[in-house]
């Protein structure tokens, strides 16, 4: 396990920053991530919708308090299972003979890949090791309560 | 591994693992609701159900079905197009239909959108069924600038299925 603290903050700026950013992204323009969603052809459109309206909000969420450290497990979990769930959606996706946009980052979206298959892996990998270590427990919020 | 596992079911047996994800999904579903309001009024008066498009932004793409369509095909009103691969299309198109593959435009192949006659009706189509091409191309083109678009979502099973004219191997 991890024990560097300081690493461990830069894991979770990185990993929290990207699921910041790819959350606002999507906010940003709901009806075309409901669209690339459509696209994988795995949920019909009222399921798509509301991914779109959804999801991007609990990616902006478990970013932010990856990073800010509140209930930082359940926000490592999260995002550590939704990593596993676009690696495996991309991987079947390939295997189906789709071509499709990833819809990770809205408009900046790139192709659902090999490239976002090993992107996804390194995420997946830092985010596991914000989950299991110990040493992960830098938490603004507590530091607040603390002080008071 | 063994370490890893411990550690997995440490962390979910731990309540607050369960109350922070609950405020996550919580959160999650408000922020959702209040930031696209009009959306979701729109999504549940029964729009986007075939397609994630605000007509207003998009008011030359209108959804056409399969008599449409035929009608379309047997008075030569409209140019038919094929959003398929190359191959798909080479095994079987509806008969005239020009080939204009999705994939090929997005990859950088907009030359492919000179052969598209315009002022007249263009009928886009894909696979059917789930295919998402000829709605994904009906909007390239009308960001393009073309007029009279419209998507025959029902598509290449649909016109097969119905017993209609097809044409295989022939060249654009």
């Amino acid at each position: 396990m991890l024990q560097n603290r300081k690493l461990l903050i830069i894991f979770r700026l990185i990993v929290g920053g990207v699921f910041i950013w790819a959350g606002i992204s999507k906010i940003a323009d709901p009806l075309s991530f409901a669209q690339n969603v459509r696209n994988y052809q795995l949920v019909g459109p009222a399921l798509s919708f509301l991914t779109a309206i959804f999801l991007p909000w609990v990616e902006l969420i478990a970013g932010v308090w990856l990073i800010l450290g509140i209930y930082p497990k359940s926000s490592a979990l999260l995002i550590s299972c939704l990593l596993l769930f676009f690696i495996v959606l991309v991987l079947i996706t390939m295997a189906r003979g789709l071509d499709v946009d990833c819809g990770c980052f809205g408009t900046f979206s790139r192709r659902a890949d090999w490239r976002l298959i090993a992107e996804d892996s390194l995420w997946l990998a830092l985010s596991l090791a914000l989950l299991f270590s110990p040493a992960n427990d830098f938490s603004l919020f507590r530091k607040k309560l603390s002080k008071t | 591994m063994p370490r890893v596992l411990m550690g997995l079911k440490k962390i979910l047996a731990d309540k607050q693992t369960w109350v922070g994800l609950g405020l996550i999904f919580g959160l999650s579903l408000v922020g959702g609701l209040v930031s696209h309001p009009g959306l979701v009024r729109r999504f549940l008066a029964g729009e986007f159900r075939q397609a994630f498009i605000l007509k207003e932004d998009f008011p030359q793409v209108v959804f056409i079905s399969l008599p449409e369509a035929e009608a379309a095909w047997s008075e030569r009103q409209a140019v038919f197009i094929d959003s398929r691969s190359l191959e798909a299309y080479h095994r079987g198109h509806i008969p005239g239909a020009i080939s204009v593959p999705l994939e090929d435009v997005k990859s950088g192949r907009e030359d492919l959108l000179a052969v598209i006659p315009e002022a007249v009706e263009i009928i886009i189509y894909c696979e059917g069924g789930d295919c998402q091409a000829s709605l994904n191309l009906a909007r390239w083109l009308e960001s393009r600038g073309f007029k009279n678009l419209r998507v025959f979502s029902g598509g290449w099973a649909e016109w097969t299925q119905a017993g209609l004219p097809v044409e295989a191997n022939a060249a654009k």
